[in-house]
C-alpha cells in the first residue's frame, strides 16, 4: 500500500490534478465575471412588465420589479421585501421604492400602464390621460389614442430638427459680430490703459459692430421671430398623464424620448424595442447625467485614443528595439538599458498620468501656447488635457510592452539571414529594411496586440491628462481641420467609473456600467482580433526558414 | 598507410592539366595575414597565400583549422565578430581589401559567397535572387528578369523553377535551396565566389548537383571552396591548400597535393592517419 502511495506521487499524477486545478479555477472565474456581465448588460434594454401595486396604507406604486430581498429577524417571522423602480423623479425625488410583501393587498400587470422615458427627470410609470395638439385635444378614450401620440411626436421631433437648424443659422449669421466683439472686449478690459492707436482701433471696432447691426438688421430679426414662433408652437404639443396615486401632470412632447405599453407587447415588439435600445446606446449620445441614453461619444473617443497611442507607440518602439538590438555595442550600458526599459512597465500608471500632465500638458502644451497661440491666452489651445497628451502618455506608457516584444521578434530573425544579405553588398539598413523588419513584424505586432490590450483599459492616467465626463464635441468631425487634438474626450473606462460612482442616482445607473462594461470588453476584444488576424497573415508570409 | 584511400583520390581528381601556380594570373593574394578573434590566440597565422583568377581553389584540413576563417577573410565577414583583429594584407585584384578606398558594399558584390546552410530569404525565388541587384542599385523590371533568369540557368535551377518564379523560396527542397543561394550570388555578378562548405548539410544526390553547377562555374568564376570532403575537394578543384592550425602547410595543383604532397603532414591528413 505504502509502495503504490510513493509511485502515486513518483508518477505526478497529484500535480497533474493540481495543475488542471489552477486552470479550471482561472476559467471559473473569467466565465464568471463575463457571465456577470453579459447578463446584466445585456437584459438591461429587454422591456420589462409594469405592475401597479396596492399597499394597505393606500400607497399605490407603479413601477418595474427590480430586486427582492429577505430579512432574518430573531423571534419574529422573517420579511420578504421588494423593490419597484418607480421614476417619475420630478414627482416623488427618488427612481426606487422598498415595501414589504406582507403590505400588499393588490399586484395587478394593467395593459394600459405606460413608460416614458424623458429627456429630463429619467422615466415616468402611469397612465396616459390626454394628448394636447395646436388644434385639438384628445381623450384616451378616443379612437387610435395611441398611434396619434406617436404620429404627433415625429411631427414634434421634425420641428425641432428644424428649430436647431434656425438656431444654426442664427449663429453662422451673427458669427462675424462675435469676432468684432472678441477684439473690442478685449480693449475694453483695459480701457484706462489704451494708447491713442488702440482707442482708435476700439471705436473703429463700435463702428464695425453698429454698421453690421445695421445692414443686417432685418435678417437677423425675421429669423429671430422664425425661432420664437417655432419654440412656442412647439410647447403646444404635450399629454397630461396620471401616477399611480393620482398626481396629474402635463408632459410636454419634446421633451419625450420615446413611450411604450411593456405589458401589452408581444415578444417581436419587445424585440424591436430591444434592438432600437441598443442601437441607441451604441449610436447615441449619454443623457441625464450620463445614465440615460448611449455611449457612443465614450467608444469613438476610446478607439479614437487607441489607433492615435499605437500610430505614436509603434515606430517610437520599434526604433528603439532596433537600436538596442543592431546598433548599440552591447555591453553592460545597453544591459541596463534594456533593464530600466523593462522596468518601466511595472510603474503604476498614475505615475505616468501626472508625468503626463506635469510634462506634456503644462510643459510642452504651455510653451506651444505661448509660441503659436498667444492671442487666445489666458484660455489654453494645447496647454490643457486633450486627446493628444492623453495619447502620448498612454503610448509612454505602453512604450516598454512594443519594445520588448520587438526585441524578441527581432532576435528570432535568423543571423543567416542576415549575413546572406550583408554577403550579397547589402547596407546594415538595407539589411535591416528588408530581412530584420519584415522577419520581426510578427514580433511587432504582438506587441501591438498587448499595448491596445493595455492601453484600452488604462483610466487613471486619461483622468489628469484630458478624459472629461462629457465632452461637448468630438476630437474627429466635419469642421476644419477634421481632427481636433486639442479636444477634450470621452472614454469608456472612465464612463464606467463615473457612471458607477459619481452619478447623482448611482442605483438607477448599475445597467449602465455592466453594458458600458461589456462594451469594452467587446471593443479590446475586436482591437484584439484585427491584430491577431493581421499578424497570422504575416506569419504566413514570413514563416521562418526550416530544412 | 591505407592505399585504397590515395587510389579512390586518385580517380576523383580531374584528368585536365592544370599549369603550376607560377603562371597563373592571380586574383586573391595574402601578405604575412594574423587574424585574432581573441587577443592573443591567433587564428590565422603568417598566411601567404595566392590564389588563382578563374580557377577553382579548395581549402581542406581538420575542424578549427581556420579554413573558414581565412575565407571569410576576403568579403569581411568577420567584420560582423566584435573585437577581432587583422593584421597583414588581403589585396584582391592588387587593391587592399581593409584601405578606406573600398566601400565594403562593392567588395561583398564582387565577392560573392554561399554558405554552409542554405539561407534563402522568406520571399518569393524571384525576390531573392533580385535581391543583391536591387540593393546594389538596379530598379528596371527587364534587367531584373534577364538577371533572374541567367543566374538561375547557371545554377542549374531555371528548369526547375521557371514555372514558379513567385511562390516562396522556402517551398523549395534542401539541394534547390542551396543552388538558389548560388544563383543569388551570381546574380551580382561577382568575380570571386567564396563557398563555405556549400554541400556539407545535403545528400549525395544534392551535393553531385552542387558540384556539377561549381564545374559549370569554371573558367568564368574564382571560386573559392572549404571542404571537409577530401574526394569532393580532387573532384571540383584545380588548386588545393591545406591547412593546420592556423597555418597554410602547402599549396599546390590538386594533382601534386593529392598524389605527390610536399610536407609530411599533407601526406598523413589526406591518408587519413588523421583529421
Amino acid at each position: 500500500m505504502k509502495k503504490g502511495n510513493e509511485d502515486f506521487i513518483k508518477k505526478g499524477d497529484p500535480y497533474i490534478l493540481l495543475t488542471s486545478m489552477g486552470l479550471v479555477f482561472t476559467l471559473t472565474m473569467v466565465f464568471v465575471l463575463l457571465g456577470i456581465i453579459l447578463v446584466n448588460g445585456l437584459g438591461i434594454f429587454w422591456p420589462s412588465d409594469l405592475y401597479e401595486v396596492k399597499l394597505s396604507d393606500n400607497r399605490v406604486l407603479i413601477g418595474e420589479k427590480w430586486a427582492t430581498d429577505l430579512k432574518k429577524s430573531q423571534g419574529e417571522a422573517d420579511i420578504t421585501r421588494s423593490q419597484l423602480k418607480i421614476g417619475n423623479r420630478d414627482i416623488y425625488g427618488f427612481d426606487f421604492a422598498w415595501f414589504q410583501d406582507k403590505e400588499v393587498e393588490s399586484i395587478v400587470a394593467n395593459p394600459e400602464l405606460v413608460l416614458i422615458e424623458r429627456y429630463e427627470y429619467g422615466n415616468f410609470y402611469g397612465y396616459i390621460e390626454s394628448l394636447h395638439t395646436e388644434s385639438n385635444i384628445y381623450d384616451k378614450s378616443s379612437e387610435n389614442f395611441v398611434d396619434k401620440i406617436l404620429v404627433t411626436l415625429s411631427m414634434v421631433d421634425d420641428l425641432k430638427e428644424e428649430f436647431v437648424d434656425k438656431r444654426k443659422e442664427h449663429t453662422d449669421l451673427l458669427s462675424p459680430l462675435n469676432e468684432i466683439r472678441r477684439g473690442s472686449s478685449l480693449l475694453k478690459m483695459n480701457e484706462e490703459y489704451l494708447s491713442s492707436d488702440e482707442k482708435e482701433l476700439l471705436s473703429e471696432y463700435e463702428q464695425q459692430e453698429k454698421d453690421f447691426l445695421e445692414s443686417n438688421n432685418h435678417d437677423i430679426v425675421i429669423i429671430e421671430n422664425e425661432i420664437s414662433d417655432l419654440d412656442k408652437r412647439i410647447n403646444e404639443f404635450f399629454i397630461t398623464v396620471r401616477t399611480g396615486d393620482g398626481i396629474e401632470k402635463e408632459i410636454h412632447l419634446k421633451d419625450i424620448v420615446r413611450f411604450h405599453q411593456p405589458n401589452i407587447m408581444n415578444v417581436f415588439s419587445k424585440t424591436i424595442h430591444y434592438l432600437a435600445k441598443v442601437w441607441e446606446f451604441v449610436y447615441d449620445g449619454p443623457r441625464e447625467s450620463n445614465t440615460e441614453g448611449g455611449v457612443f461619444p465614450a467608444i469613438f473617443g476610446t478607439v479614437m485614443m487607441v489607433i492615435l497611442m499605437s500610430i505614436l507607440v509603434v515606430p517610437f518602439g520599434v526604433l528603439t528595439a532596433l537600436y538596442l538590438n543592431e546598433y548599440a555595442k552591447q555591453g553592460p550600458i545597453i544591459r541596463m538599458i534594456r533593464l530600466s526599459v523593462n522596468n518601466l512597465a511595472g510603474v503604476p500608471s498614475i505615475v505616468y498620468g501626472i508625468f503626463g500632465l506635469g510634462f506634456f500638458v503644462y510643459m510642452i502644451g504651455g510653451s506651444i501656447d505661448s509660441l503659436f497661440f498667444a492671442d487666445k491666452l489666458p484660455e489654453p489651445t494645447l496647454g490643457t488635457g486633450g486627446i493628444l497628451w492623453a495619447s502620448v502618455t498612454l503610448a509612454l506608457l505602453t512604450l516598454p510592452v512594443v519594445v520588448v516584444a520587438t526585441e524578441e521578434g527581432i532576435l528570432a530573425v535568423p543571423k543567416a539571414n542576415k549575413e546572406g544579405a550583408l554577403a550579397l553588398g547589402a547596407t546594415k539598413w538595407q539589411m535591416i529594411k528588408d530581412i530584420v523588419l519584415p522577419n520581426a513584424m510578427p514580433g511587432i505586432l504582438t506587441g501591438l496586440i498587448l499595448a491596445i490590450s493595455r492601453g484600452a483599459g488604462e483610466v487613471a492616467p486619461l483622468m489628469i491628462t484630458g478624459v472629461v465626463k462629457l465632452a461637448p464635441a468630438m476630437p474627429f468631425d466635419m469642421e476644419f481641420p477634421f481632427l481636433h487634438l486639442d479636444r477634450k474626450f470621452m472614454h469608456l473606462g472612465f464612463h464606467i467609473y463615473d457612471v458607477g460612482f459619481q452619478s447623482p442616482n448611482v442605483e438607477a445607473a448599475m445597467p449602465m456600467v455592466y453594458s458600458t462594461a461589456l462594451l469594452l470588453i467587446v471593443i479590446v476584444v475586436l482591437l484584439n482580433i484585427f491584430s491577431i488576424y493581421l499578424r497570422n497573415q504575416l506569419k504566413k508570409k514570413y514563416k521562418t526558414s526550416s530544412f | 598507410m591505407s592505399d585504397k584511400m590515395v587510389v579512390d583520390i586518385g580517380k576523383a581528381l580531374t584528368s585536365e592539366k592544370i599549369n603550376s601556380i607560377n603562371e597563373e594570373k592571380i586574383i586573391i593574394a595574402t601578405e604575412n595575414l594574423n587574424f585574432y578573434y581573441v587577443a592573443d590566440k591567433p587564428a590565422l597565422i603568417d598566411v601567404n597565400i595566392a590564389i588563382p583568377e578563374k580557377k577553382v581553389t579548395a581549402f581542406i584540413g581538420p575542424s578549427g583549422c581556420g579554413k573558414s576563417t581565412l575565407l571569410r577573410c576576403f568579403n569581411r565577414m568577420n567584420d560582423l565578430i566584435p573585437d577581432i583583429k587583422v593584421h597583414g594584407k588581403i589585396l584582391i585584384d592588387g587593391d587592399d581589401i581593409h584601405s578606406n578606398n573600398i566601400r565594403l558594399e562593392d567588395l561583398r558584390k564582387k565577392v560573392g559567397m554561399v554558405f554552409q546552410r542554405s539561407n534563402p530569404f522568406p520571399m518569393s525565388i524571384y525576390e531573392n535572387v533580385a535581391f543583391g541587384p536591387k540593393v546594389n542599385g538596379e530598379n528596371s523590371k527587364s534587367e531584373l528578369d534577364a538577371v533572374v533568369e541567367s543566374s538561375l540557368v547557371q545554377a542549374d535551377l531555371w528548369r526547375e523553377v521557371k514555372d514558379r518564379l513567385n511562390d516562396s523560396a522556402l517551398d523549395l527542397s534542401g539541394g534547390q535551396q542551396q543552388r538558389l543561394c548560388i544563383a543569388r550570388a551570381l546574380a551580382n555578378k561577382p568575380d570571386i565566389i567564396l563557398m563555405d562548405e556549400p554541400a556539407s548539410a545535403l545528400d549525395p544526390i544534392s551535393t553531385g548537383k552542387i558540384e556539377e553547377t561549381i564545374e559549370e562555374l569554371r573558367g568564368n568564376y574564382t571560386v573559392v571552396i572549404v571542404t571537409h570532403n577530401m574526394q569532393q575537394a580532387a573532384r571540383v578543384s584545380d588548386y588545393t591548400a591545406f591547412m593546420m592550425v592556423g597555418e597554410l602547410v602547402e599549396f599546390n595543383d590538386t594533382r601534386s597535393l593529392f598524389t605527390n604532397p610536399n610536407k609530411k603532414l599533407t601526406e598523413e591528413y589526406i591518408t587519413g592517419r588523421f583529421g
